[in-house]
């Protein structure tokens, strides 16, 4: 046994003390570089403790020394800097080996911060000085901005870190209880008795709540007793599930609630959720509360029972309940030396306790308080305290008395838990008098039970988690017995806890440094609700959420402006409960993406992919740095020879039954009830709004079966469309979205007809026999398939549509098939370059919000012979309109700056258009695009100014379209 | 070396290539339906498993008479939405919605076959394309509803989720039918899911399994 772990076992407390602790199991990490050693279960804070460590972190705005306030991370005192990660909350983070800790927010060292001085400044950094600040004069902000913004923020980043592996997952339970105390496991056993499946989350690794840590009598038996049978209970319970080190960090309608738990976010759904999340205890406010050795005495005594750890060589408990006492007696018995137990009352609840107390030789101030705490050099520790008799509300008397001690644990009474419940709606009211919380207006299905609910001796504590449990039961049909709600009139909250002080430092809120008397500051500078004092001051915003200064914000505040706490109320408590990662409400990121069954035959070829839509596809085959050279190239084979693209992502519909040619003709702008069976025809829709909204080629299969494909990215919708029209037309129909059911590819090119010839037999390929914009089924390569003529490049062109189990093998056949016409394949920005020559628009790219046919010169694919088509009455009321623009082309010498997408195209000083496509053409050698221009620019021949980058102007001529081939004789070959 | 691969088939599972290649090494296949799925994986444990069934026959009607239809042909129908029965021949018959049916073979046989032996009505039934539009995976194991817990929302434990049930529901974010029936004498979970989507869905099942050791296994987990 090294030295190291000699001196850890030396400084303990012998068991029981140190639940969490194995002491079999030294562990040793780093500290600021100097290397400590604990135990196994030892948190950050705890271990260092145990070395006599202290000093954690340093405030946010004063830089003042630091340490443990709570043991149970619910305050900002220990926060750290765990390697890459910063704001790690020691007193929760357990240690593991070789773990490498480091301070934050100092200037120098954790030891010795120069920005300590800032403490010496604080009256000229009053509350909200930074919103009266640095802005005047103008321009100043600069200035300041960038030392405030290496001064704001807690931690490092690491610039480097690499995303880690976070997920979620759904829970289902009858009954969910956030907390595992004495209400908490009441509750849990009670429903699982009854037939309830159980989840009990506690936010800390061992179940009991206040019974692992707190004593409740004077002889210190009764918590362990009952911890030790309720939680044997609920272990052995089938019915209940546990998670511990787990937080419940929110509540959302019908009890919907993430609870996390290491790098995972549970998503609960619980039929009924009793909350017995417990209390906070509060702090007294008084000068110098924050120095390192003023404690909780809840922390105190969790240090003592959890971890073994002896706290201090001579105490001194303030308090403002009987608990104090218990605390003193805890202390004496594991041999710390009680200066005094300062009581702020005049007399106590339970007088034996005061005699339990006294006999052990510890003297009783009644009606006293710490009016300030004495520090050792640099603040680094607390080595006395000035008491003070209480002669009136928050007032001390002059005479004061020193008591030296290195510790002080303080209680000012418990407020509760309120956090989740108040966001379901819960609303918490103070009885300034009795100083009592009470909640109400829970919404049904969730519960209350403990401490959170009033409840504050141990028997009606678990009494309430049973009631609460059976009003859960009953909901749930699991009983039927009924119970009379617990009462308690057993208080712990001193009513007034603030004892300002002169020269401040009597910290209200120790994230932010904000001290009694900023918060009435920011009432006299009129800020007079407790939300607004919260916005000016920020109290209550840093990472313990108001847990301690909530209470005495609204003390103050209610002093202030002469009302009580009720009237004033707390700030509000909004989800998350605790600090939580970005990573947690990501969780594992499902980005789902579709391939067609080609996929790896285009990766296989070199293809460089892109999205479309959620699609990926195949932009052009060859080296990304080469993409004009590779498109050229493929434009000038397909034009030449013959290309093979895969159009699989192409939507796909089939409409199907007697209504389906009355269903197609109220739906596309064109006339389909005459359409022959096997031909297509091209189909435009419009929204109701009379714009352009998708396009496609629909082909008549037979009398009742059309097969109309959409667009990649407009499929979904179209289909939706088409359930919602006829959910009202009620046609006799049936539509199906059979987009992943069919892979298709387009073969292109003077050679298409003859690769085909080669694995095709059953059908007429001839020009006579499968014309232009015919529709034909059959097999291709022995594989079932449907065939379109089409001519969206503007060559002889088939586009094959198989069962996509058949996708990958029809690919293989044709490639092969064409292996001796030198077939290749080509992607869809060639294919975009091949219809753009042919002058044909991409709904979505060279149309936009408000493009109506008539601006698209689509007007030849509107019937305006039928009486009804979605869209139509708006088609006539926009095209009878005075057009304003039109969809035209142009083309502009090679050696012209090339205009991109979304260039402006200028009629004078004013926008009246923008470029839509534009690209070079290798079948034209020229640079050709289409653009939207002013109705005055449309005509032929006119040069059109088009902005291009860096200002320049270009002047492109409008031509007719299309730019290549005319009179389509390549595509209808 | 193996006697037959999925490439030597014209019809080829959406997720083909998780099981060919270097991943191969282990994997036999057989014949199914005029392609071939993994027969085995080498791995024969009792942890959580996937199996690719996305090449077993299957059928889809849909329409104001495809009750009948099927009702016809003798399959039992179930009385609700979101239900399956079970034939004896290990055929599982689903209910999706009051007008739609798919009908899912045992892996070892073909109900498509069986099928064609009857005439569609005239109108109002519509055969649907499931064998291509959706993939088919199983998941095996006694973690199941644990594991599809970590990517869907709906309770698929065995209280609330019996034998029988099929839920229409989002897994991993994309659209998906969770099936809970028995194939052979194997309780599975049938997950059927968009066939463009398998590659993403494969992969987002396995990272749920393997918290729970799952593996991919072959047919053999669910055939005698």
């Amino acid at each position: 046994m090294n030295e190291a772990v000699k001196v850890n076992y030396l400084m303990r407390l012998d068991a029981p003390m140190g639940l969490l602790i194995n002491r079999e199991k030294p562990v040793s990490f780093t500290f600021e570089g100097k290397t400590f050693t604990g135990f196994e279960g030892d948190s950050i804070a705890s271990a260092l403790l145990a070395n006599k460590h202290w000093l954690m972190s340093r405030s946010f705005k004063y830089h003042r020394p630091r340490g443990p306030l709570t043991m149970a991370g619910q305050d900002a005192n220990t926060l750290v800097q765990l390697g890459g990660e910063p704001n790690v909350l020691a007193d929760r983070q357990t240690i593991t080996s070789a773990m490498m800790v480091e301070g934050q927010n100092y200037n120098g060292t954790l030891e010795n911060d120069r920005d300590a001085i800032l403490g010496n400044f604080g009256r000229f950094m009053p509350v909200g000085f930074y919103y009266r600040s640095f802005f005047k004069p103008m321009g100043v902000w600069d200035k300041w901005e960038g030392f405030i913004r290496k001064k704001a923020g807690l931690g490092k980043l690491d610039l480097t870190f690499q995303p880690e592996y976070y997920d979620k997952k759904y829970l289902f339970h009858d009954v969910l209880v956030v907390g595992a105390g004495p209400a908490g496991l009441a509750a849990a056993l009670e429903a699982a008795d009854a037939g309830a499946s159980v989840l009990l989350v506690e936010e800390q690794p061992i179940l009991g709540g206040a019974l692992t840590y707190s004593r409740f009598d004077e002889e210190g038996v009764v918590a362990d007793k009952l911890r030790t049978d309720l939680v044997a209970r609920v272990e052995a319970h089938s019915r209940i599930d546990v998670l511990l080190n787990a937080t419940c960090n929110a509540w959302f309608t019908d009890n919907y609630l993430p609870i996390i738990q290491g790098k995972r976010m549970f998503k609960v759904r619980a039929k009924e959720c009793i909350v017995a999340s417990g209390a906070f205890e509060q702090h007294v406010v008084f000068r110098n509360n924050d120095l390192p050795g003023v404690m909780m005495s809840s922390a105190a005594m969790r240090l003592m029972k959890l971890y073994a750890i002896k706290p201090a060589e001579q105490a001194v408990v303030l308090t403002g309940n009987d608990d104090g006492y218990l605390t003193a007696i805890e202390l004496h018995q594991q041999g710390v030396l009680v200066a005094a137990v300062i009581d702020m009352r005049e007399r106590a609840d339970n007088p034996e306790l005061v005699s339990a107390v006294q006999k052990k030789g510890i003297q009783v101030k009644s009606g006293f308080t710490v009016y300030e705490a004495l520090p050792t050099k640099g603040n680094k520790h607390i080595r006395a305290v000035d008491i003070r008799k209480i002669i009136a509300r928050g007032e001390v008397d002059k005479a004061s008395t020193l008591i030296e001690c290195d510790l002080l644990c303080m209680s000012a009474g418990y407020m509760p838990s309120y956090q989740l419940l108040c966001q379901a709606g819960g609303q918490l009211k103070y009885d300034d008098d009795a100083a009592l919380f009470s909640l109400s207006n829970l919404p049904d299905h969730l519960y209350i039970a403990g401490s959170v609910n009033g409840i504050n001796s141990l028997d009606a504590v678990v009494a309430d988690g049973r009631f609460a449990a059976l009003k859960a039961l009953q909901q749930l049909g699991l009983t039927e017995e009924t119970a009379l709600p617990v009462k308690c009139t057993r208080t712990l909250n001193y009513q007034w806890p603030i004892f300002s002080h002169p020269k401040g430092k009597d910290f209200v809120d120790f994230d932010e440094d904000l001290q009694a008397k900023d918060i009435i500051n920011a009432t006299r500078l009129g800020y007079r609700d407790v939300q607004l004092v919260k916005r000016f001051s920020t109290v209550g915003m840093g990472p313990s959420q108001g847990r301690h200064s909530a209470l005495p914000t609204a003390r103050l505040v209610a002093k202030a402006t002469h009302r009580t706490v009720t009237e004033t109320g707390v700030t509000t408590a909004r989800p998350p409960y605790c600090p939580e990662k970005l990573a947690h409400v990501a969780g594992r990121i499902f980005d789902p993406s579709r391939q067609t069954a080609m996929h790896y035959r285009h990766l296989e070829l070199g293809a460089k992919m892109i999205p479309a839509g959620n699609w990926q596809r195949p932009a052009f085959y060859g080296k990304p740095d080469e993409r004009d050279q590779c498109i050229h190239a493929e434009a000038t084979h397909v034009r030449n020879k013959v290309g093979l693209i895969d159009v699989s992502t192409l939507g796909g519909i089939d409409i199907r039954g007697p209504d389906a040619a009355e269903f197609m003709n109220r739906i596309y702008t064109f006339a389909f009830l005459k359409q022959p069976v096997g031909k297509t025809r091209y189909a435009v829709l419009t929204s109701e709004q009379g714009v352009v909204i998708d396009d496609g080629v629909a082909c008549r299969i037979n009398e009742e079966h059309f097969y109309v494909t959409a667009t990649t990215g407009g499929v979904d919708r179209v289909y939706r469309d088409m359930m919602k029209w006829n959910a009202q037309w009620r046609l006799d129909i049936d539509i199906a979205n059979v987009t992943s059911a069919f892979s298709a590819v387009n073969l292109a090119g003077p050679d298409a007809r003859k690769v085909l010839e080669k694995l095709t037999s059953d059908i007429d390929l001839s020009c006579e026999g499968f014309p232009y914009l015919a529709y034909r089924e059959g097999t291709v390569a022995g594989i079932p398939s449907r065939l379109l003529r089409v001519g969206f490049v503007g060559e002889l062109g088939y586009e094959i549509h198989v069962p996509a189990r058949f996708g990958e093998a029809l690919w293989d056949a044709l490639m092969e098939a064409g292996k001796s016409l030198d077939i290749k394949p080509f992607g869809v920005e060639t294919q975009r370059l091949l219809r753009l020559e042919k002058g044909h628009i991409i709904v979505s790219q060279d149309t936009d919000g408000m493009s109506h046919p008539g601006e698209l010169s689509l007007n030849w694919a509107v019937n305006r012979k039928k009486s009804f088509f979605i869209g139509c009455r708006s088609v006539d009321i926009v095209m009878a309109q005075k057009q304003t623009r039109k969809l035209v082309g142009f083309k502009l010498p090679v050696t012209s700056t090339k205009p991109e997408e979304g260039h402006l195209v200028l009629e004078g000083e004013n926008i009246s258009g923008n470029v839509t496509s534009c690209e070079f053409s290798p079948a034209t050698n020229a640079i050709i695009g289409m653009a939207y221009a002013g109705i005055n620019q449309s005509d032929i021949g006119f040069q059109l100014p088009i902005r291009v980058n860096n200002g320049e102007m270009v002047m492109a001529e409008v031509v007719a379209l299309p730019f290549y081939d005319p009179d389509n004789s390549r595509q209808e070959m | 070396m193996h006697t037959i691969q999925p490439e030597s088939y014209s019809q080829r599972s959406f997720i083909y290539r998780q099981f060919s290649g270097e991943k191969s090494v282990d994997n036999t296949f057989m014949q199914v339906a005029g392609g071939v799925l993994a027969l085995s994986t080498g791995k024969d444990s009792d942890a959580p498993g996937l199996i690719d069934l996305s090449l077993v026959p299957r059928a889809g009607f849909r329409g104001v008479n495809a009750e009948q239809y099927v009702n016809s042909m003798g399959f039992p129908v179930p009385a609700s939405p979101n239900q399956a029965a079970m034939t004896s021949q290990g055929e599982c018959v689903l209910r999706l919605s009051q007008k739609e049916f798919w009908l899912l073979s045992h892996p070892q046989q073909n109900v498509c076959d069986r099928v064609e032996g009857y005439a569609l009505p005239e109108n109002g039934c519509y055969p649907l394309y499931c064998q291509d539009s959706h993939t088919w995976f199983a998941m095996t194991g006694k973690h199941c509803p644990d594991i599809l817990a970590k990517v869907c929302g709906v309770d698929l434990r065995a209280a609330c989720f019996p034998p029988g049930a099929i839920a229409q529901t989002s897994v991993a974010r994309v659209n998906a039918i969770i099936i809970h029936h028995v194939i052979g004498s194997e309780q599975v979970f049938s997950i059927m899911s968009d066939s463009a989507s398998a590659t993403y869905l494969w992969g987002a099942l396995l990272d749920a399994m393997a918290e729970y050791e799952g593996q991919v296994y072959g047919l053999n987990k669910l055939i005698e």
